[in-house]
């Protein structure tokens, strides 16, 4: 007897009809994100970061990297940030470094789900030798061990733009979302609905993207934020350990010059501090709206308040 | 089949139960006596197995109790404390529930999950107690050497017995079946109930039967009570409910069922579905789908629409909650 | 004439792991014809395989052997896209789980939908037109509200409803009813079962009726066959086979039906797995003679149109 109770139904699967603000039509998605506090914070962060890095040319120098006589200032007015030994201006670096950030993340963050929901999931429903060969592709990326062979391929790679280095880092971390992606349509497969598509004569096509994959969006969303994320990380990390593209103005680089010049050492916190916090806040905002989705797709996941819930977070955000 | 109720053994009176802001139970009396079937009959979101979930005191949050009292034996469960709580549960009323045979841990021995039980409850050692669940097993019908076996072992009528079994370990005064049957075949289904109504003669312990097929109550209970969005609308014998229900929605329920004998008629069943408890019918909450609710008779269309009708009682341990049978 | 024919259809499944893995048959040698403008029942226990034939003829599976005759080809061994797509407009399931056989991210719209433009039923200016008259064929109203909800804002009934008005759109000429009204409410089954005699009647559609439910398949078949482990153990008009049951079984569903005192049999029912010669049904049958547990029986037909598959009650003189 298994007839669901309008009344007490908790189907988060289902899609939530959006509101009207005055005459804004705010999608249904969006209201939940924004009703978790958790995802309605981090969605604040990373919206800030998104205007600051657009309002970017507005806001900084012309050329960041330019040198100037006024080394080694702390923040003042002028310099809101401060500036590095070789008389940069910080703030324009983190602001302009914003930019590539954002953009870094999201092309990986984009190439990375896409190739992971197309072949986790055609690899889901089609089974067979499909199911195969794209495992055996999967398997074979999983075990490159991903740091090593950033290094190595940022140490060969004559051209590390921001597009090669997304594209190194998405085909590292793609494989890792396939398998999970895989995971959930192998569930969805045998589900009624789908077997009723089927039964009606939808093609595979139109099964995987307009019967699977629309089940599927939280945890492709979720994917997507995670690679963001991580690729932030890892291009950081790089450029930190002077494995980037060192010419590119970004957090990583402004933390790379301030530790080879030992500025800390000299009493010079803000040039390692301010990239730091920027990097460290952005990837805290993406980490809040990745626990925000889990939340509001698995309902089980919310709690009441409760105290310690901060520790949770940050101890249970091991991985998506 | 009728077991003269000796004495109360549970009183509920008035009980209210919400689950966030909507209120799934909205005024419910109920009495069990010793000895007792009584059949608690309705279709989905009608609150049943709210009630009982609140008689045996494990609603969890969102769900709270608002309103009303739950009387064991004269004694208010709603006052007591955990520990008391915890001891009364399982040794005084103890549940059998919905796809309870699929909530088996896998991976232990139905032996050993039966040692488990009774040693969270009593101080048996473990010999003793996989003596007991054997002699349980035997008494539900099935094979002692089954202490043995692991759940996937068993079918699902079964493990079903093994569930009852677990639920009549501590000899409790009262146990409570939700849907016990429903995933279960027809002829399964009849063996166990069999089966439960052997032990209860042998046992004495009563019972609240919860299920959405009211033919099976009015074979197996005393007494049957039915409930429609949050509230009791009819309680009477079961007997007296086959011969001559009330209730527009008892009678509609009863019309529900084709026949296997007799002329093959077209039948009607019950127009509409369900409220939505979130914003129940005002008046009568059957009154929408009642074919005695027209606007013919203004009077009466006025009380159902606006009134909320209280359970009385219009014969001799017959109750009714319904401006038609009251006017 | 028959709308569909199902010849000596088996299927096997392979359980468990390792090396030698045991079968179970989950149908075997099932034959029956489905008539239009009729409904056939198709009555068991779960595990009896009914499920499976109605699977099996909608082509969500491949059968082991046997046919499938349809439209004066069989189905069954079809390989081409064009006559297996031609079949699914022909041929239409109806699930028993009236929520988890809708998308529940997409509108009651686009279910109804899709068969309607996969097929080219009408054209395309037409199919919102459809979509609302297949709406209130099967009683949801008013059609445009009820398209544009999502499957969790309505109730279990209505589902069903789509799930039906989903199968119609196609213009089918068989349905196959897997359990439809069996996770519903007691009230509304009376409902969906109402329906589909409405549409046995008025479009002639030949219906597969799957249910472990007596009574319900009284109430709206003419034929029904009764399944235990895998086979047919006995045919014939409804009426007829519910009055004077041959085979031991159907006696035995009828009994705790009609809430008689059954007698308990020990043991378990898992008679399909890796079957040997001989009855499935001897370790619960009361009439059991030698002979049950050596030599399978085979469908005799002991009444006219009624048949049973039973050494005591029709033997095969």
């Amino acid at each position: 007897m298994a007839q669901l109770e309008p009344t007490l139904d908790l189907r988060v699967g289902a899609p939530k009809r959006g509101v009207r603000i005055g005459r804004v039509r705010v999608p249904g998605w969006l209201v939940l994100l924004l009703r978790n506090r958790k995802s309605c914070s981090g969605l604040l962060i990373v919206a800030f970061m998104v205007v600051i890095a657009l309002i970017a040319p507005l806001i900084s120098v012309a050329d960041p990297n330019l040198p100037s006589f006024a080394g080694a200032q702390a923040p003042s007015w002028h310099h809101l940030f401060g500036t590095t030994d070789q008389g940069s201006d910080i703030f324009s670096q983190v602001v302009v470094g914003a930019r590539r950030s954002l953009l870094l993340g999201a092309t990986a963050g984009a190439i990375a789900t896409l190739l992971a929901a197309v072949l986790g999931i055609t690899a889901a429903y089609a089974g067979g030798l499909v199911d195969e060969v794209i495992n055996l592709l999967t398997n074979v990326f999983l075990t490159i061990p991903p740091i090593p062979l950033l290094v190595v391929i940022s140490t060969y790679l004559k051209a590390r733009g921001l597009v090669t280095m997304a594209v190194v880092i998405a085909a590292v971390l793609w494989a890792f979302e396939a398998r999970i992606l895989r995971g959930q349509a192998l569930s969805l497969k045998s589900r009624d609905f789908v077997l009723a598509a089927k039964a009606s004569g939808e093609s595979t096509w139109r099964i995987v993207f307009g019967e699977l994959m629309p089940n599927m969006v939280s945890r492709i969303a979720a994917a997507f934020v995670l690679v963001f994320y991580i690729s932030l990380l890892v291009d950081a990390g790089l450029e930190f350990l002077g494995l980037g593209d060192m010419s590119a103005t970004s957090w990583g680089v402004t933390a790379y010059w301030a530790q080879n010049n030992s500025t800390v050492l000299q009493g010079e916190w803000w040039p390692f501090l301010f990239p730091s916090v920027a990097l460290g806040l952005t990837v805290l905002g993406l980490v809040l709206v990745l626990t925000g989705i889990d939340e509001v797709s698995n309902p089980r996941l919310r709690t009441e308040r409760r105290r310690g819930r901060l520790t949770a977070l940050i101890f249970g955000k091991a991985a998506a | 089949m009728s077991a003269v109720a000796t004495q109360t053994l549970i009183e509920v009176r008035g009980l209210e139960v919400e689950y966030g802001r909507v209120r799934a139970v909205d005024g419910v009396d109920l009495t069990i006596g010793t000895g007792e079937i009584l059949g608690l009959a309705g279709e989905s979101g009608c609150g049943k197995s709210t009630v009982a979930n609140a008689i045996m005191q494990i609603l969890r949050p969102p769900a709270r109790i608002v309103g009303g009292s739950i009387r064991f034996q004269g004694d208010d469960l709603t006052g007591k404390r955990k520990e008391e709580l915890r001891r009364y549960r399982w040794r005084n009323v103890s549940m059998v529930f919905q796809s309870a045979m699929n909530s088996l841990n896998p991976v232990m021995r139905v032996g050993d999950q039966f040692v488990d039980m009774m040693r969270a409850h009593e101080h048996i050692s473990k010999s003793r107690a996989l003596t007991r669940a054997a002699e349980l097993l035997d008494l539900v019908g099935l094979d002692k050497r089954l202490v043995r076996a692991y759940p996937h072992e068993l079918s699902g009528g079964m493990r079903q017995r093994v569930i009852i079994a677990m639920a009549l370990a501590l000899s409790p005064e009262l146990v409570i079946l939700d849907e016990p049957t429903t995933a279960l075949d027809v002829v399964v289904q009849r063996e166990i109930l069999q089966e439960v109504e052997a032990l209860k003669r042998d046992f004495g312990f009563a019972v609240l039967f919860i299920t959405h097929d009211l033919s099976l109550l009015l074979e197996f209970a005393d007494r049957v009570a039915i409930m429609y969005a949050g509230e009791i609308v009819e309680s009477a014998p079961a007997s007296r409910l086959a011969e001559n229900a009330l209730h527009p929605y008892t009678q509609g329920l009863m019309r529900s069922f084709p026949p296997l004998a007799g002329p093959r008629a077209r039948l009607v069943g019950i127009p509409g579905s369900p409220p939505d408890l979130r914003e129940p019918p005002s008046g009568c909450r059957f009154h929408p789908r009642c074919p005695h609710c027209l606007p013919d008779d203004a009077t009466l269309y006025l009380r159902q629409t606006t009134e909320r009708p209280r359970l009385r009682e219009v014969e001799p341990d017959h109750s009714v909650a319904c401006h038609l049978v009251e006017a | 004439m028959s709308a569909l024919e199902v010849r000596d259809l088996s299927k096997n499944f392979a359980v468990g792991r390792g090396l030698r893995r045991p079968q179970v048959h989950a149908v075997e040698e099932v034959s029956f014809s489905l008539r239009p403008g009729t409904i056939t029942a198709l009555v068991g226990e779960s595990g009896s395989g009914k499920s499976t034939v109605a699977r099996l003829i909608a082509r969500l599976y491949d059968p082991t052997s046997g046919s499938i005759l349809f439209d004066g080809g069989d189905i069954a061994h079809a390989r081409r896209r064009r006559d297996v797509l031609r079949y699914r407009s022909q041929v239409q399931l109806i699930f028993q789980d009236p929520f988890g056989s809708l998308n529940p991210v997409k509108t009651v719209r686009h279910h109804i939908e899709r068969p309607l433009r996969i097929h080219g039923v009408v054209p395309a200016s037409r199919v919102e037109g459809r979509v609302h008259e297949l709406l209130d064929t099967v009683g949801l109203v008013p059609p445009a509200e009820v398209a544009a909800k999502y499957p969790h804002e309505l109730s279990g009934g209505q589902r069903q409803r789509v799930a039906i008005a989903r199968a119609l759109a196609v213009e089918p000429k068989v349905v196959l009813a897997d359990e439809p009204t069996s996770m519903l409410d007691v009230s509304i089954r009376i409902g969906i079962l109402n329906l589909m005699l409405k549409l046995k009647e008025e479009h002639d559609i030949a219906f597969l009726y799957v249910t472990h439910d007596l009574a319900s398949a009284r109430y709206i078949a003419d034929d029904i066959l009764v399944m235990y482990a895998g086979q047919i153990v006995e045919r014939g008009p409804v009426e007829q086979v519910l009055a004077e049951p041959l085979h031991p079984y159907t006696r035995l569903l009828l009994a705790a039906v009609h809430g008689e005192r059954i007698e308990e049999r020990r043991g378990s029912a898992s008679a399909a797995i890796d079957p040997t010669e001989g009855c499935r049904f001897v370790a619960r049958c009361p009439l059991a003679v030698p002979v049950c547990s050596v030599t399978t029986p085979t469908l005799v037909e002991a009444h006219p149109g009624q048949s049973a598959r039973c050494h005591v009650t029709a033997p095969a003189n």
